[in-house]
């Protein structure tokens, strides 16, 4: 009995000395946000004599902050929508066709490599030739970077959920007079669901963080994300940790939020997305 | 396709299989030509410029393998290579141990443990941006949250992102706080797809806890841990962002990992194809890693 209890004591200091260390450096941040600068300066107070709002009103008087959140918003969306439509196609298509010369599992194997490719090792051609297109500072030139890494995520993630769904319910629909396509839209798309909302949490959240492409390829509030945003914004303030910290704040609340509403299936979409992924 | 008497049905049959014949290539299509267009030719493109002298952006000569040679003499290279080893090495040896002891320590159901995991991961969905932001607000030597906390008991305060080592460490920490989640969630995973007998077994032979673990969780999770600890390593391996916000790189070269080296090559000392074929270099590596992962994956049959 009092083993247990000891047991059940050493579980709670376990599990809260594991939370506090994953909030605090957050909560940090959100109290630094809303002290004065007098008071992060001078009194260096853990918590905040008087709240203000004085840092946020301030990081939004400027334009910048609202495009870099649209931009952000745009691109991710634009991004993750086209990945998913074309990745599910093509992810339908390796994990039901075989196709002649065994062209499935060539496409399979260098999609793969695509993905396990460091994107790192691409930054620099394709910096040049977003410039000779004129394409940098462009919404565009990142929403279709994002697109094709995502894509080669999404195909991955999907071929093994489609593998999963068994043929005879699309032979079915067909027997009944469906296309290939409308089977594959009607019965198989619906069932991978699951599948399709794990891709989607995924690839939204990455897309979203996203920094270097984003560094290198955009410069003016015309295209910065939200991470480009707050990154140049520290680099030119330097020391003004309340306008830091609320950008910090509001950097990381589109993507809270997020979780938050896909709560449900964030977990399952992280852990597929790290493996998978 | 017996139903095919009435024309209607047939011509409907033929339209649908002559459709059906290009549709495999038609839904392939799109997604290949992405991917010929913004990752194969890009790469092959990055192994024309690697092998080039760039002035203002373009490629006025080419100089063969000089740039590669040039990465093996650089001692900055080597620095920044062995920086990313220790780097790498050291923050995901702590965050495989602190994510396996979570994961024993939350692998049970319950709506408060779910609530605890899902604010466990916090860190690794925050925008690593601004996890650079989060550290440098700990870390400030003036402000920061360590010096207030030195502060309140009397203490001068730490200077952190000032000296060296301190700051590489800080760097470690930073990448700890936010990947041990990952670490965690994997093994979770991994912990839960466990089968029950081994357990049931060694509890009727009345193991301890330590025995079992041991002799049963350990070996069982073993191909798990191996497949989570590649896919973390392979990703630290091109940290970039955070030490951006960080650092830069700095104080001196104490911070700085190939990635960001990479990155000033090209962008501030304008060295196109010194940066590329360095990147290559790293690229290199990372794929060989990548192999190893794949491997791993195929032998537990995912």
């Amino acid at each position: 009995m009092t083993r247990d209890r000891l047991n059940r004591f050493a579980w709670g200091v376990g599990a809260l000395t594991a939370l506090l260390f994953a909030v605090t450096p957050l909560v940090w941040m959100l109290l630094t946000s809303v002290k004065s600068n007098r008071e992060i300066t001078q009194e260096t107070s853990l918590i905040p004599q008087s709240l203000t709002t004085a840092n946020y009103v301030s990081l939004f008087s400027g334009r910048e902050f609202s495009a870099y959140l649209t931009n952000s918003v745009i691109v991710t969306a634009l991004s993750v929508a086209i990945a998913l439509a074309l990745g599910t196609m093509a992810a339908y298509v390796l994990a039901r066709f075989r196709l002649p010369f065994g062209v499935h599992r060539y496409v399979g194997f260098a999609l793969l490599m695509v993905r396990l490719l460091p994107p790192v090792v691409i930054i620099i051609p394709i910096f040049l030739i977003a410039q000779q297109l004129g394409l940098l500072n462009t919404q565009l030139s990142l929403i279709v970077v994002y697109a094709t890494f995502n894509v080669t995520i999404v195909v991955w993630m999907m071929e093994s959920f489609f593998r999963e769904i068994p043929v005879d319910l699309e032979e079915a629909a067909m027997v009944d007079g469906d296309t290939r396509f409308t089977a594959f839209r009607r019965i198989v798309l619906p069932l991978a669901a699951p599948g399709l909302v794990a891709t989607g949490i995924f690839t939204a959240i990455a897309t979203y963080n996203e920094f270097l492409f984003a560094l290198v390829l955009t410069s003016t509030p015309a295209a910065e994300t939200m991470p480009v945003g707050a990154a140049t914004l520290i680099g030119r303030i330097n020391v003004d940790w309340g306008a830091m910290s609320a950008a910090g704040v509001i950097g990381a609340l589109p993507i809270v939020l997020f979780s938050v509403v896909v709560q449900r299936h964030l977990v399952r979409g992280l852990t597929m997305g790290a493996v998978k992924g | 396709m017996a139903a095919a008497t009435t024309p209607g049905t047939l011509g409907r049959t033929l339209r649908g299989a002559g459709l059906d014949r290009v549709l495999p290539y038609l839904m392939l299509g799109p997604a290949i030509f992405l991917v010929l267009g913004v990752v194969v030719y890009p790469l092959i493109e990055g192994l024309r410029s690697s092998t080039g002298f760039f002035r203002f952006g373009r490629m006025v000569r080419s100089v063969g393998l000089d740039n590669y040679r040039q990465a093996f003499a650089d001692p900055a290279f080597g620095e920044a290579l062995l920086t990313t080893a220790r780097f790498v090495f050291l923050a995901v040896t702590i965050e495989t141990v602190l994510g396996l002891g979570l994961a024993l320590l939350l692998a049970r159901e319950g709506r408060f443990v779910r609530r605890i995991r899902a604010t466990l991961i916090l860190p690794m969905i925050v925008t690593p941006v601004v996890v650079g932001i989060v550290f440098r607000l700990i870390y400030a030597s003036d402000v920061g949250m360590l010096a207030s906390v030195a502060h309140l008991f009397g203490l001068n305060s730490p200077q952190i992102l000032s000296n060296g080592d301190s700051a590489f460490w800080g760097l470690v920490i930073l990448d700890v706080w936010e990947w041990t989640p990952l670490l965690f969630l994997i093994l979770l995973a991994g912990i839960q797809s466990l089968p029950v007998e081994p357990f049931e077994a060694a509890r009727v032979d009345g193991a301890g806890a330590w025995r079992t673990f041991v002799d049963h969780t350990l070996p069982l999770l073993r191909p798990t841990i191996l497949v989570a600890v590649t896919l973390r390593a392979i990703e630290a391996l091109t940290t970039f962002d955070q030490v951006y916000v960080l650092t830069r790189g700095g104080p001196g070269t104490s911070t700085q990992l190939i990635s960001i080296y990479g990155y000033q090559t090209f962008f501030q000392f304008q060295q196109v194809g010194y940066a590329a074929a360095m990147l290559f270099i790293v690229a290199l590596v990372v794929i060989l890693a990548s192999g190893f992962a794949v491997g791993l994956m195929r032998s537990r049959g995912r």
